[in-house]
């Protein structure tokens, strides 16, 4: 009589719902943003790549009746929006993964004062809700006098995204024999050569991880960036989210596409920089 | 002969969590001379650990001095002391190859890409790993690991090399080899060893001297043979191989009465008053009851432990148990058995009762 194992299938199928309902919505939006039908986005007509081409403005997308089809009304104003994304996520990534890897590192080596406090508040950032965050932020530069504008979202990202850094790269530093700063001290080296010869290059997995974690999440970031963008500080989300307002349009999956693809080569590259560390 | 290293009256104390204190170095003196192995051994908490990071630079005294070469090291950095170590968990850069590894100092030091690769070599050539300069550290066993540091610390020519229980992450035969591999390293490097144990059979095997700690204060210092034959507190007794102590009366003609009324043979010239009679396990043989010569200890064979080589016996002497060693010469002994012990007077230690 052949055994009959019924958990192990139903573990099978369990797990399979789970990754389409985590995926599907993601599938969906990539094969539509081929899909040449312009009233009904839901029905698939025919294999078009229009929609990027629209994007850049290297095709003309001609309005077809009782429809205004020119959803994106400037390449000029996506190509901004994108470019502003590009100089916050830098700058803020830079800044922030330098202020939470020197926090991370003084709170795992020195004792001093209130320094359980201070991990408290390197962590409260991130339990914040952001549209208090963004509501706080934006009362803070207006009572300050600053203009709005890319600075004061770069600012911003910054108050909550060393928080993150700091978290990644203290289990890094947790996982550390502090013997090996103190062979290398043993072995001549000062403060600073052991900083730049052992401690950086033995903490360099969690850097990398949290300032792409960085990185992504500033692109990304909706919420606290709308607070604090001037008017000519638009970045993609806030882009996207003004074109959605008016009907979800074609374009939109092509756009959403092109994240998940830049998403996917920055993991990419981040995972195969790891396992070239790891050996 | 002037020493290398003086450390005088070395105190070091530590806040406990619950509040309170505990002397981790509690007045330590020490001297260490030029190409000399001296072991600090103790049971953990005793305070070596921290008397060897206190020679390193990586901890402060609270009191005290310590000088190299007659130099004062209060408020020299550890990477400006002429001393390397070679740490427990060995402490290999993971990043770096073997090669780069055991040439650190000189890099940090600003020498010459060439002149490092070349003397990396014949360092690794002196431990034993020649070729392995390009692998990584975790390509290599736990033996392997070991002679990096090694060879790593000794590049730069310490005139004291520190070993922090380097030999405890391997396992029982390579720690035996390595004992002897580290103490013909040091004849053949001519760099004074302070290496740190708890274990007193690596301190009986390599060392020149043993300095016992015990709570923050050296017990005794001697010859392996002395703090074995003569040791000075019971403490040092029991942490070094078995014993068996007895509480004496000496009666001043070479003899000395237990509480119980055995009456045992001593040094002549032990003098009179209590003190405290030491016989280790190997000192003792065994007849049997009826051929027992005069004055030897009468008991009975309370359990034997068969260790091939050897036979050990737990001997019920009027009450209390004492531990005899003896070789297997094929007589046959078992539980319950009448026995006598006998010994050589001279193999008797006394030591003052108080300690």
């Amino acid at each position: 009589m052949r055994k009959i194992r019924p958990w192990p299938l139903t573990l099978t199928l369990y797990s399979l719902l789970f990754f389409c309902f985590i995926y599907l919505p993601l599938v969906v939006v990539i094969v539509f943003s081929f899909n040449s039908n312009v009233l009904d986005m839901a029905s698939w007509e025919s294999f078009t790549f229009d929609w990027y081409l629209g994007l850049f403005g290297l095709r003309e997308v001609a309005p077809s009746q009782g429809t205004s089809a020119i959803y994106v009304e400037s390449t000029d104003q996506l190509l901004n929006a994108l470019k502003n994304s590009l100089i916050v996520a830098t700058f803020t990534t830079i800044i922030s993964t330098t202020i939470g890897t020197a926090t991370a590192i003084a709170m795992a080596r020195h004792r001093f004062r209130l320094r359980g406090t201070y991990q408290g508040v390197m962590m409260l950032p991130m339990m914040m809700p952001d549209i208090v965050l963004g509501i706080g932020l934006l009362i803070f530069f207006i009572t300050l006098g600053f203009k709005l504008s890319l600075l004061t979202i770069i600012i911003g990202h910054c108050t909550f995204l060393s928080s993150y850094v700091f978290i990644v790269v203290q289990a890094r530093m947790a996982g550390l024999d502090p013997a090996l700063e103190e062979a290398s001290a043993d072995l001549g080296a000062n403060e600073w050569v052991t900083f730049r010869k052992v401690l950086l290059p033995q903490l360099m997995p969690g850097v990398v991880g949290g300032a792409m974690l960085a990185f992504i999440i500033s692109m990304d970031d909706l919420v606290i960036t709308y607070f604090i963008a001037g008017t000519d500080s638009t970045t993609l989300p806030m882009f996207i989210f003004s074109m959605i307002r008016r009907g979800v349009k074609p374009e939109i999956n092509a756009i959403a596409t092109l994240l998940i693809l830049a998403s996917l080569i920055i993991a990419g590259a981040g995972l195969y920089l790891r396992s070239r560390r790891v050996e | 002969m002037q020493p290398i290293l003086q450390i005088r009256d070395a105190r070091r104390t530590y806040a406990t969590p619950e509040g309170g204190t505990v002397n981790a170095l509690d007045g330590v003196n020490l001297d260490v001379g030029a190409n000399e192995f001296v072991t600090l051994l103790g049971p953990s908490g005793c305070g070596k650990t921290t008397l060897l990071r206190a020679i390193a630079g990586f901890e402060e005294l609270d009191g005290g001095a310590i000088h190299l070469e007659g130099a004062d090291m209060r408020g020299i950095p550890a990477f400006r002391r002429p001393v390397n170590t070679v740490f427990q968990s060995y402490a290999l850069f993971s990043h770096m190859s073997v090669a780069r590894n055991v040439a650190y100092s000189l890099e940090v030091a600003g020498v010459g890409k060439s002149e490092r690769m070349q003397r990396a070599g014949e360092m690794l050539d002196l431990v034993g790993l020649s070729g392995m300069g390009a692998r990584k550290p975790s390509q290599l066993s736990g033996g392997q690991r070991q002679r990096v540091a090694l060879a790593r610390s000794l590049i730069a020519r310490p005139r004291i090399l520190l070993l922090d229980e380097p030999l405890s992450a391997l396992d029982r035969q390579l720690r035996q080899q390595m004992q002897v591999e580290l103490k013909n390293l040091q004849d053949e490097v001519g760099v004074s060893f302070v290496f740190v144990t708890h274990d007193q059979e690596e301190a009986l095997t390599m060392s020149d001297r043993i300095v016992v700690m015990k709570a923050g204060q050296i017990e005794q210092i001697g010859s392996p043979r002395e703090i074995y034959r003569r040791p000075a507190t019971r403490f040092v007794a029991d942490f070094i191989g078995e014993t068996n102590m007895v509480a004496v009366a000496l009666t001043g003609d070479g003899k000395a009465t237990t509480d119980g009324g055995l009456v045992l043979a001593v040094p002549s010239d032990s003098g009179t008053g209590r003190a405290t009679a030491i016989l280790r396990p190997s000192d003792l043989s065994l007849t049997a009851a009826d051929c027992a010569p005069n004055g030897a200890i009468p008991g009975t064979i309370r359990q034997e432990i068969y260790l091939g080589s050897e036979l050990h016996f737990l001997i019920d002497v009027g009450g209390s148990i004492w531990r005899v060693t003896a070789r297997d010469d094929g007589r046959d002994y078992h539980t319950g058995m009448r026995v006598a012990l006998t010994y050589d007077p001279a193999n008797v230690h006394l030591m003052p009762e108080a300690v």
